[in-house]
C-alpha cells in the first residue's frame, strides 16, 4: 500500500486536501489584496519564529531586560541583532499589512452578510494584535517603552469607582515597575498568541464556509466557481500567493537590513529612567491615528478618553452600520467617495498623532477626530439611499 | 534541458512537455527555498554557540608559586574546579602526574558521577561525599567506585604561570602516556 | 494593469504617511541642531603662544599637582582618589593627554575661569587667578609636551568623559562613584554604551561641543574638544554602538539577492500555472 494511501485510511487527507485546497475555490475577479491575509499570517509566523530565538536570551527583569536586549541579543549572540531587527521590523509591519487587509474588507463589503464573523473574529484578531505589540514594546525596557506603558496604564484611572485601584492592580505596583514587566512578559509570549492562533483558525473557517468575496461583490455557487467564475486554491490561487509573498519578504528584508529606525525608535535606545519623562513621547506608527483621537478632544480629557476607546472599536460594528445590499465599493459611487474621505482622514490622524498637540496641530486633530466618526454614522444614512436606489430600480 | 530528457524518454505529447516544464518550475522554487531554509537554520545554529564572555573562559592563568606547601587551591576553569595542591614530601609522589614535580594539577570532579570530592587535609586524601571514592595526593582513585583517576586538565606552564586550557608539552607527555584522557 | 494601479496607490499612501511620521515630524520635533563652534568665540582670550615647558613643569607641580596626576611624566597627584571623591565629588582628571584633546584657547580660559568655560556654575575646581597668561602658555607647554599624539576615540572618551560616564558594554566604568556624581551634577550621567543609536551622530557632535546647545540648563560641562577629538569620539560612540554593521550590510545583499531570485521563479510558475485561466 502506497504511503498516501495508509495515511489516508487513517486521517483522511485526500478529502482534506480536495477539500482545503485542490477542490477550494477562489472567486476569479479578485486581486493582489486578496494576498494580504496570507501575509498576515507569513509576517506572524516570522514574529513567533524570531521571537521564539529572542526568547532564549532576554532576561524579564527590570534590571537586566535593557542590557539582555541590547548588549547580550543585539552584540554578543551570533545573528542576534538579525533576529531582533526581524522581529521589531515584523510587529510595525504587521499592522500596515493588517491596514490593508482590513481597508480590502472595508472598501468591497466583505464585512457583509454571511461574513460578519469573519468580520468580527478578524477585529477580535486586531484588537489582539494590538494588545500583543503593546505589551511586546514594553520588554525591552527603554525610556519609549516605559513611558509609552506608564501613560497607556495611566487611562485606566479615569473608569469611575474602580479607576485608580485597578491601575495599581493592573501594574502590580504604583507605578509600571518590575510587577508589570514580568506579567506583560507572560502576556506577549503566551497567552495572546495563544488567543491569536485560536481566533485565527475559527476567522479561516468562518472564511471557509461562504467562501470569499470578490471585486464586484457577487455571489457565486461552488458550482459557479468551479466552471470559469472560480480558480482552485491550489494550485493556482497559491501560485500568485507564493510570487506576492516573495516579493514582500524582499521589501521587508529590505528594510530589515537598511531600513529599519522607523521600527526602532532612537529614544527606545536609552534606558528606561522611572523618574524623567523623555521630552518627546509618542505610541508606534500604528497607534498614532487612535492617540491623535485621544488627544483631538483637547479641551475635555474625559471626551477624549471615551472617543479613544469609541475609535478603537466602532469599525467593529461595520456590519450593522453599512446594511446597503450593494456589497462591493466598486459599484457604490457614494460610498467611494466616503471610503476615500476615511483613508486620508487616517492617514492624517496618523501623522498628527506624531505632531506636538498645540496651536494649528490641535484644532486640525480635533477636526480629524469629527471626521474618523463621521464615516461611520454617514453610514447608515448611505445604507437607506443605496436601499432606495436599488428598490427603485437602477 | 528538460526537452533532451524528454526526447531521450521517447518524445512526449505537449501536454506533458507543459506539465513537467510546470513541475520543473515547482521543484526549482522547492528546491531554492529548501537553501533559503538551510540558511535560517545555519543562522539559528549560530545563535546558540556560547557567547563571547563565555569563550573568554576558555584559558584562565594561575600563579602557583602563591600557593603554600601542604596548601589546596580551587581555581575555577570553564566554569569548573580545578584542584592546585602543593605537595609536601611526606605526600606522595608521582613524578608523571605531578606538574613541576612539586604540584598536582587535576579536575576536581570525581570520575564516578560527577561530584566535587573534599580534601581531608589530616589525611591527605580527596573523599568524595556522593559514593565514597577517595583519591591519594596525586589524584589516583585509591578506593571506593571511581574507575580512574582524577583527570588532568590541559595546561601550560609559563614561568610560575600555569595557563589552563592551552595544551603545552608537559601536557601533551601526559596524554601521550595515557595518564588523562 | 489594474494589480499595478492598486499597488501604486497603496505605494503613494505609505511614502505620504513615512514622510509624515518620520522625517516631518522629526524635523518639526527636533528642528535644526545648532553648529558646532571650535573656534570657541564666546571666551574673550587669546590662544597661547610660545610657552616655556621646563617653566611650565615648575608651574605644574606648584599649582596642578595637589589635585591633577600626569601619568605619562610619572607624576601621581597630591590628593588620593577617595580623599578628592570626598571632597569634590568627582575625580579631578589625570592631564597626561589633555593638551592633546582639548582646543588650546579653550584651555587658556578654562584654567583661569573653569566655571565661564564649562558653562557649569558649579564646577569642581577652582579657578587659577594667580596665574598670569605667560605662566597658563608654559604650562600649556608643558602639557603639550608630555601629551600622547594621536589618541584613539575609546582613548579619548576614556581621558574626556571616563571621569563621570560610563561605558558598561565595552567595560568602562565611571571613575567617579554613582552616589557622588548625583551630588555633584543632580544626576548620574547616562552610560554611553549605545548612545551612538540614542541620538543622531551629528546631535552628538554638536551636543559635545557645547552641551547647552542641546540641553539648556545642564550639568554636563563643556569640555572645550578639537574637532578631531570630537569627530573620533563621535565615531567612537557609533562604532560601539553598532558593531555588527558591516555583517549586516553584507549579508543583505546576499538575503536580497535570494529573494529576488526566488521572487523570479515564483512569478515563472505562476505564468505557467495562470497561462490557460482568464
Amino acid at each position: 500500500m502506497k504511503f498516501i494511501d495508509w495515511l489516508d485510511e487513517r486521517l483522511a487527507v485526500k478529502e482534506l486536501v480536495k477539500v482545503t485546497l485542490t477542490e477550494y475555490y477562489v472567486p476569479k475577479n479578485i486581486n493582489f489584496l486578496w494576498s494580504f491575509g496570507v501575509l498576515v499570517m507569513l509576517v506572524f509566523a516570522i514574529l513567533v519564529v524570531s521571537g521564539i530565538f529572542l526568547l532564549m536570551y532576554y532576561k524579564p527583569d527590570a534590571h537586566l531586560a535593557f542590557d539582555s536586549v541590547n548588549k547580550t541579543i543585539m552584540m554578543d549572540v551570533e545573528y542576534g541583532w538579525l533576529f531582533r531587527h526581524t522581529h521589531a521590523v515584523g510587529a510595525s509591519i504587521m499592522f500596515l499589512v493588517l491596514f490593508i487587509h482590513m481597508a480590502r474588507g472595508i472598501y468591497y463589503g466583505s464585512f457583509k452578510a454571511p461574513r460578519e464573523i469573519v468580520w468580527i473574529t478578524g477585529y477580535i484578531l486586531f484588537v489582539l494584535m494590538s494588545a500583543t505589540a503593546f505589551t511586546g514594546y514594553l520588554l525591552p525596557w527603554g525610556q519609549m517603552s516605559y513611558w509609552a506603558a506608564q501613560t497607556i496604564t495611566t487611562l485606566f484611572e479615569k473608569i469611575p469607582f474602580i479607576g485608580p485601584d485597578l491601575v495599581i492592580w493592573i501594574r502590580g505596583n504604583y507605578i509600571v515597575e518590575d510587577a508589570t514587566l514580568t506579567r506583560f512578559f507572560a502576556l506577549h509570549v503566551v497567552f495572546l498568541p495563544l488567543l491569536l492562533i485560536v481566533f485565527t483558525a475559527i476567522h479561516l473557517y468562518a472564511v471557509r464556509i461562504p467562501g470569499s468575496n470578490n471585486e464586484d461583490g457577487e455571489h457565486y455557487t461552488k458550482e459557479e466557481k468551479k466552471h470559469g467564475k472560480g480558480i482552485p486554491f491550489w494550485p493556482v490561487f497559491m501560485a500568485k500567493e507564493f510570487f506576492v509573498m516573495s516579493i514582500f519578504l524582499t521589501f521587508f528584508f529590505y528594510l530589515v537590513f537598511y531600513q529599519y529606525k522607523f521600527a526602532m525608535d532612537p529614544i527606545n535606545f536609552q534606558p528606561a529612567d522611572y523618574l524623567q519623562t523623555p521630552m518627546h513621547i509618542y505610541p508606534e506608527w500604528y497607534f498614532l491615528a487612535f492617540y491623535e483621537v485621544l488627544r483631538g478632544f483637547f479641551f475635555s480629557q474625559n471626551l477624549g478618553l471615551i472617543a479613544f476607546v469609541l475609535s478603537m472599536f466602532i469599525a467593529a460594528f461595520l456590519p450593522w452600520l453599512d446594511t446597503s445590499p450593494i456589497v462591493s465599493g466598486k459599484h457604490r459611487p457614494i460610498y467611494k467617495v466616503l471610503f476615500w474621505i476615511f483613508i486620508a482622514d487616517f492617514v492624517f490622524l496618523t501623522i498628527l498623532g506624531k505632531l506636538p498637540p498645540t496651536g494649528l496641530y490641535a484644532w486640525l486633530g480635533f477636526v480629524g477626530s469629527l471626521i474618523y466618526f463621521a464615516f461611520f454614522l454617514a453610514l447608515p444614512i448611505v445604507s437607506r439611499i443605496e436601499k432606495k436606489k436599488v428598490a427603485g430600480g437602477r | 534541458m528538460i526537452i533532451f530528457i524528454e526526447n531521450l524518454a521517447g518524445g512526449k505529447v505537449m501536454a506533458d512537455e507543459k506539465m513537467s516544464r510546470r513541475d520543473f518550475l515547482l521543484y526549482a522554487m522547492g528546491g531554492w527555498a529548501t537553501v533559503g531554509v538551510g540558511g535560517v537554520l545555519y543562522g539559528m545554529y549560530k545563535t546558540w554557540e556560547p557567547l563571547p564572555e563565555v569563550k573568554a573562559q576558555a584559558t584562565v592563568s594561575f600563579d602557583i608559586s602563591t600557593v603554600q606547601p601542604g596548601e589546596l587551591k580551587v581555581v575555577s576553569w570553564r566554569g569548573k574546579p580545578v584542584f592546585v595542591l602543593r605537595k609536601t614530601s611526606d605526600m606522595v609522589q608521582c613524578k608523571d602526574r605531578s606538574v613541576e614535580n612539586e604540584y598536582t594539577v587535576v579536575m576536581g570532579i570525581c570520575t564516578h558521577l560527577g561530584c566535587i570530592p573534599n580534601w581531608e587535609a589530616d589525611k591527605k586524601i580527596w573523599h568524595c561525599p556522593c559514593h565514597g571514592g577517595d583519591y591519594d595526593a596525586c589524584g589516583k582513585n585509591i578506593f571506593g567506585p571511581p574507575p580512574r583517576p582524577l583527570d588532568v586538565p590541559p595546561f601550560k606552564i609559563q614561568g610560575t604561570t600555569i595557563v589552563l586550557g592551552e595544551e603545552g608539552p608537559e601536557y601533551k607527555q601526559m596524554k601521550e602516556k595515557g595518564l588523562t584522557t | 494593469m489594474k494589480e499595478l494601479k492598486i499597488l501604486a496607490i497603496l505605494v503613494v499612501i505609505v511614502l505620504i504617511g513615512y514622510w509624515g511620521i518620520e522625517p516631518y515630524a522629526h524635523s518639526v520635533m527636533h528642528g535644526e541642531v545648532k553648529k558646532s563652534d571650535y573656534a570657541y568665540s564666546d571666551l574673550k582670550v587669546s590662544a597661547p603662544t610660545g610657552g616655556d615647558a621646563t617653566k611650565g613643569k615648575e608651574l605644574f607641580m606648584a599649582n596642578c599637582a595637589s589635585c591633577h596626576g600626569v601619568k605619562n611624566d610619572g607624576i601621581n597627584p597630591g590628593m588620593d582618589k577617595n580623599a578628592a571623591i570626598t571632597s569634590f565629588n568627582v575625580v579631578p582628571p589625570d592631564l597626561s593627554n589633555t593638551a592633546a584633546i582639548l582646543d588650546h584657547k579653550f584651555l587658556v580660559a578654562f584654567i583661569k575661569n573653569p566655571q565661564e568655560a564649562t558653562k557649569n556654575p558649579k564646577f569642581a575646581m577652582p579657578p587659577m587667578a594667580q596665574l598670569s597668561d605667560e605662566d597658563v602658555a608654559n604650562i600649556i607647554a608643558y602639557l603639550s609636551s608630555v601629551a600622547k599624539k594621536d589618541l584613539t576615540g575609546k582613548e579619548i572618551v576614556v581621558e574626556a568623559c571616563g571621569r563621570c560616564h560610563s561605558v558598561k558594554y565595552q567595560k568602562i566604568e565611571a571613575e567617579t562613584p554613582k552616589d557622588n556624581l548625583k551630588a555633584y551634577l543632580g544626576k548620574i550621567p547616562p552610560d554611553l554604551s549605545v548612545m551612538g543609536k540614542a541620538k543622531e551622530l551629528e546631535y552628538l557632535e554638536s551636543f559635545i561641543n557645547n552641551p547647552q546647545n542641546g540641553l539648556p540648563g545642564t550639568s554636563m560641562p563643556r569640555l572645550g574638544l578639537t574637532k578631531e577629538a570630537t569627530e573620533k569620539t563621535v565615531a567612537y560612540l557609533d562604532q560601539i554602538a553598532d558593531p555588527h554593521r558591516d555583517q549586516r550590510n553584507k549579508l543583505g545583499v546576499w538575503v536580497l539577492g535570494y529573494l529576488l531570485f526566488m521572487a523570479g521563479l515564483t512569478f515563472a510558475w505562476k505564468k505557467k500555472i495562470w497561462k490557460n485561466i482568464h
